[in-house]
């Protein structure tokens, strides 16, 4: 088949050249449809049992994405004045005439709500502020009244009086972007005295949806500028270079326009694509490229010498390609969407890159006129023979062959220093420290870690978490009553009609409405009869209402007392700034409606008395706002934890404490608990991520290894080929335990990436060694042989590919600065060590690999 | 006395008053409009008393019930009047009480009772569209937005309504920038108020939904209002409504609160 291809190519360059340009610009053009997706949420597939909570969560307790602005004061100042309450309450009602604004939810002084005793035996509900503040005397005053609401102390204004903040809640988080700009501007129209922030994982979102595109804007043409100057300064020819960058540039176009053709967003792991298959297509390239311009001699035939250089370098460039791509696919056992999509297009775009590599640059060369092969030759040969060689070239012809002296002669240090480098790395792997916080992806002077480190230094919190209590009685006890219902209808007491119509009732409404609906049906029924009709009906009735009292299990006075000492434990374990539940409004209104004293911040002694404290907090501004807490029918209820810190170590730990306290003080009778809340999330697709990367790591790793053996048809070649990447892999995690780095999401992918890549070191060098020893049969002449050529060869890719991932240490995203420092960093160590401790290895080996060439 | 006059208004109004502003080819006075729609919608007979339910609908669909019995005693058409509201359902607010007395000139005076915490309590004058029980319905569209706290501006008029414009005096007192009626010509009742936003846009809305005679005067008997923005509204249903039952002014009194006077809750 290659044979085919290859002539086909060279015989019909024109073809490969207009199949080539429609498949690019055909695909390419579906980029258009391109649509960003920027949402952490998204690391866990739809289906994901946490995500559904979540999202359920969301919906039943009518939970939005929220944007926060906050407002400081200056040093030593309070922001309760005057000036600052008055700008507070101008930027808040601008806010309220954004357009995606759910208004009715947006918290600000201006638009919460104050209960307070208003002499004898009154109480007194009234907006916050709903004027401008005339007076400083009138600003101490909403001091004073804000600090006696719990709900508003270290959430809308902070504990020390020197910040407050407006929680804008949106419809739609794609508007977040244009709602933050316009607050913004509304912003920039109020006086100076406070500093504003703006934050909320919406705007973060959206942020990092821009810089993703500066970094694909940035970063993958660096880096296709990058591997172009370096190329040049190999093969010295810009026409001959610029085939490789055809390859490059196709390749990628096709791969981003097939995955957006196919529906497929555009995810932080996918927009990486780019910059990863640039270095990674060239490669094959550099091999044909070297191979001819060492075989190419003037007067013979281009056309001839191309062919017969693919046909020879076709079987180790399927190989690589086929391992680096195993690599990559590997990533498809992770149990998360974005890296899986990374994982298969970064491998079929390697797969394609290797076709198109071999039908194109026969193609390309085949059309190179001969004057211009004459002149790349000439410059390369005279390079070669001259002195004027370029620095970095004589460096590694100069090192090179030293470096594969000595690694022979001291096989057995290097044995004992490799021995040691693994035994420090694993020793470092246990101290790795897994971590992830998606607001650390943006740099430490972005404006929004600034908001996060700021917000969080006054207030109780801006990351959430939702602890949801439920109570699991309700469809048993419904059904339950049910067939008691059924059984009484059908005594035939009650007229048909009246059987009829409450059956209907039965049949047709939800069964959270039902109980409802028969209590009215069943009490107006009641009124139109008489005798044992009437006394049934009101028993029917009297029924359904015990039912629904035994639902409103979130009213039950120990219930509340329950949730009430979990919130208070969890304020003493320093993990959580604050919680919010329903008790804390249950207490709020009771204590004011009885005396306004702190000895009546308390739940009420019975289930009623509960009940009609929220009746009371329901004839305020803002009903809804219950709703938040507890489901209409009372029996789900949340807790809202605000935590200082996003770090998903740190919500393991609030996690496990919440674990132990449930342990340790059972939950009432019939209840369980679950989390939600975006820190969550981010918790449970972090430790999908560990453990999906080990998976897919192992499994890349037994996979590429049964190819090792395949191709070297040798066991013990194929364990020699997989040594490198394995100490290379093992000292990259060993110097990230050592160095203390956070193993989050960046570091976690890299793992299968080493491995597929680095492999192709191994594998070119191991079969050029073979290659030489069967010509030499000597294993001295084929080290020295190796330290010239092949070697210079390896460390000419490493060098491609390492400095082809560096135009990502340019981008504003901290997990590209990551992976590409450590990728970078990878594939020189990986070169390094195959030159290394290959030979070494093969030195101590000899007598089993090299049986043939003994003297 | 208070329906025959009640009906006598209505007869003059659906004979004369189109007439008039035809004949006149004038715009008819919007003040004189909304007074009438007042006593129509607010001062039906000298007194009464009806059951109400309310479903309030939240925007995922899900329902809540309140069922109450109100008491109502005018002092004067268009004047002071006395309100006492006995709750019955859900079962754990049953004997909830609010009582107002209110004055179209000053300060309402409002009470509460709650029956588990035994506690009687006033509740500070102040706002009025703050939410009744958690209803999309606002105290003061309970009781009546009086007719002297905005400028009303006469829009047009068709054969049915006529359709007013609604201007609040004071604007920070509302949550809206101005209201619009449609005012049935019939019978002076508002069959749809509308509240707009600065912007224009409509965000709130009050129909009635089902109207009859009842002892003569035009009655409500199904109410609608909805919260535009996010789909919520609260459905509330008057039944068993009757007028002038010769309710005593004194049961409307503090002692009520603790011992709602069941013989007018009852009825018969």
């Amino acid at each position: 088949m290659s044979r085919n291809l290859v002539d086909f190519s060279i015989l019909k360059p024109l073809w490969i050249y207009i199949i080539l340009t429609v498949l690019t610009l055909g695909i390419g053009s579906l980029i258009i449809n391109i649509k960003v997706d920027t949402d952490p949420e998204n690391m866990l597939s739809t289906e994901e049992p946490a995500r559904a909570f979540h999202n359920r969560v969301k919906q039943e307790f009518l939970l939005k994405d929220i944007i926060v602005v906050g407002a400081v004061a200056a040093e030593s100042e309070s922001i309760f004045n005057k000036q600052s309450l008055n700008d507070l309450k101008v930027l808040s009602d601008q806010i309220l005439k954004i357009d995606g604004v759910h208004k009715s939810d947006v918290n600000s002084l201006s638009t919460i709500d104050n209960i307070e005793q208003a002499g004898e035996g009154a109480i007194r509900f009234e907006w916050m502020m709903a004027q401008p503040v005339g007076s400083e005397v009138e600003a101490k005053s909403i001091q004073k009244k804000a600090s006696r609401l719990p709900f508003v102390v270290n959430s809308i204004v902070s504990g020390d009086g020197k910040a407050a903040t407006i929680y804008v809640p949106i419809l739609d988080k794609n508007e977040s972007y244009r709602i933050s700009q316009e607050i913004q501007s509304a912003i920039e129209r109020l006086s100076v005295v406070n500093e504003y922030h703006i934050t909320g994982l919406p705007v973060a979102e959206d942020t990092f949806g821009v810089e993703m595109f500066i970094q694909m804007g940035i970063s993958a043409p660096a880096a296709a500028a990058v591997i172009y100057l370096l190329m040049l300064f190999f093969f010295r020819s810009a026409s001959l270079v610029a085939a490789p960058m055809v390859v490059a540039m196709s390749t990628v176009i096709i791969i981003m326009g097939a995955m957006i053709g196919m529906g497929y967003t555009v995810h932080i792991m996918s927009s990486m694509i780019p910059i990863f298959l640039m270095p990674i297509a060239v490669v094959d390239s550099v091999h044909l490229m070297s191979e001819f311009a060492d075989l190419y001699k003037p007067g013979k035939n281009a056309k001839k010498v191309i062919a017969q250089v693919t046909k020879h370098l076709y079987q180790p460039m399927l190989f690589t390609s086929v391992t680096s791509a195993a690599g990559f696919f590997s990533l498809a056992l992770t149990p998360i969407p974005p890296v899986q999509i990374f994982g298969m297009f970064v491998g079929s775009g390697i797969l394609l890159a290797f076709i198109v590599t071999i039908i194109f640059i026969p193609a390309y060369i085949s059309r190179m006129s001969e004057e211009r092969l004459l002149k790349m030759q000439s410059k390369l040969h005279a390079k070669s023979e001259s002195n004027g060689e370029s620095a970095t070239n004589s460096l590694i012809a100069r090192v090179l062959p030293a470096w594969g002296v000595f690694s022979v002669s001291n096989a057995k240090t290097i044995l004992v220093i490799s021995l040691a480098i693994i035994g420090v790395s694993i020793a470092g792997v246990y101290k790795i420290q897994i971590n992830d916080n998606p607001v650390r992806w943006f740099k430490s002077d972005h404006d929004i870690r600034v908001a996060d480190r700021v917000l969080n230094s006054h207030f109780a919190g801006t990351y959430d978490a939702h602890l949801v209590f439920e109570y699991n009685e309700v469809d048993e006890l419904t059904s339950d009553w049910e067939k008691r219902l059924i059984t009484q209808l059908n005594s035939e007491v009650i007229s048909q009609q009246g059987v009829n119509q409450i059956k209907q009732v039965l049949k047709e409404k939800s069964s959270s409405d039902k109980i409802q609906e028969v209590i009215l049906l069943a009490d107006e029924l009641s009124f139109e009869s008489s005798g044992e009709e009437s006394v049934l009906l009101n028993r029917i009735v009297a029924d359904a209402e015990v039912l629904v009292q035994k639902v409103k299990y979130f009213t039950r006075p120990e219930v509340l007392a329950y949730i009430e000492s979990l919130q208070q434990y969890l304020l003493t374990t320093g993990l959580v700034g604050k919680s919010n539940s329903v008790v804390d409004l249950i207490k709020t209104v009771n204590r004011e409606l009885i005396s306004g004293e702190e000895k009546d911040y308390q739940i009420p002694s019975s289930q009623n008395g509960v009940a009609q404290t929220l009746l009371q907090f329901q004839s305020s501004h803002r009903p809804q706002d219950l709703w938040h807490f507890v489901t209409p029918t009372f029996d789900k209820t949340l807790v809202w934890l605000q935590m200082t810190s996003g770090d998903n170590q740190d919500m393991a730990t609030v996690v496990k404490t919440v674990k132990e306290y449930i342990e340790a003080n059972p939950l009432p009778p019939s209840v369980s608990v679950n989390w939600a809340g975006k820190a969550y999330l981010n918790l449970v697709w972090q430790d999908k991520m560990v453990s999906g990367m080990f998976d897919s790591l192992t499994s890349a790793f037994a996979i590429v290894f049964i190819m090792m053996v395949i191709l070297f048809r040798s066991l013990i070649l194929g364990l020699l080929a997989m040594l490198p990447l394995s100490i290379t892999i093992l000292f990259m995690y060993g110097m990230i335990g050592w160095m203390g780095k956070y193993y989050d999401m960046p570091i976690a992918v890299l793992s299968a990436l080493t491995l597929g890549l680095s492999v192709d070191f191994a594998i070119h060098f191991i079969e050029r060694t073979r290659t030489y020893f069967e010509e030499t049969k000597s294993w001295q002449k084929t080290v020295v042989l190796m330290f010239q050529e092949p070697a210079t060869a390896i460390s000419r890719n490493a060098l491609v590919i390492a400095f082809g991932f560096t135009p990502l240490l340019l981008a504003p995203l901290v997990p590209y600065i990551t992976v590409g420092a450590f990728l970078a960093t990878i594939m020189a160590v990986s070169a390094s060590v195959t030159i290394i401790v290959l030979p070494a290895s093969m030195e101590l080996l000899k007598g089993v690999l090299f049986k043939a060439g003994k003297n | 006395m208070r329906n025959i006059k009640t009906i006598i208004f209505v007869i003059a109004f659906i004979n004369l008053a189109p007439l008039q502003s035809t004949l006149a080819g004038q715009t008819p006075d919007a003040n004189e409009i909304v007074n009438k729609a007042s006593l129509a919608a607010y001062y039906g007979g000298d007194d009464g008393r009806t059951l109400a339910r309310m479903k309030i609908v939240d925007a995922n669909g899900r329902k809540q019930l309140r069922q109450f019995t109100i008491l109502r005693k005018d002092m004067e058409d268009g004047g002071e009047q006395k309100f006492l509201l006995v709750f019955s359902r859900p079962a754990d607010v049953k004997g909830t009480v609010f009582m107002v007395h209110k004055k179209p000139q000053s300060d309402d005076d409002r009470w509460l009772f709650l029956p588990a915490l035994d506690l009687v309590k006033r509740i500070s004058a102040g706002d009025k569209r703050t939410s009744f029980v958690g209803a999309h319905y606002f105290y003061e569209d309970v009781s009546g937005r009086v007719p002297t706290e905005d400028n009303h501006i006469f829009v047009s008029e068709d054969d049915e309504f006529y359709v007013l414009k609604h201007i609040p005096k004071d604007k920070t007192k509302v949550e809206f920038d101005y209201y619009k009626t449609w005012i049935d010509k019939n019978n002076y009742l508002p069959m749809v108020i509308e509240y707009y936003s600065a912007s224009g846009k409509a965000i709130r809305k009050i129909e009635a939904l089902d109207v009859s005679e009842i002892q003569g005067i035009a009655t409500v008997n199904k109410a609608k209002v909805s919260n535009l923005n996010d789909g919520s509204y609260t459905l509330m249903e008057f039944r068993k409504m009757k007028y002038d039952l010769g309710i005593p002014e004194d049961i409307f009194n503090e002692r009520s609160l603790r011992n709602p006077p069941r013989i007018w809750l009852k009825g018969k």
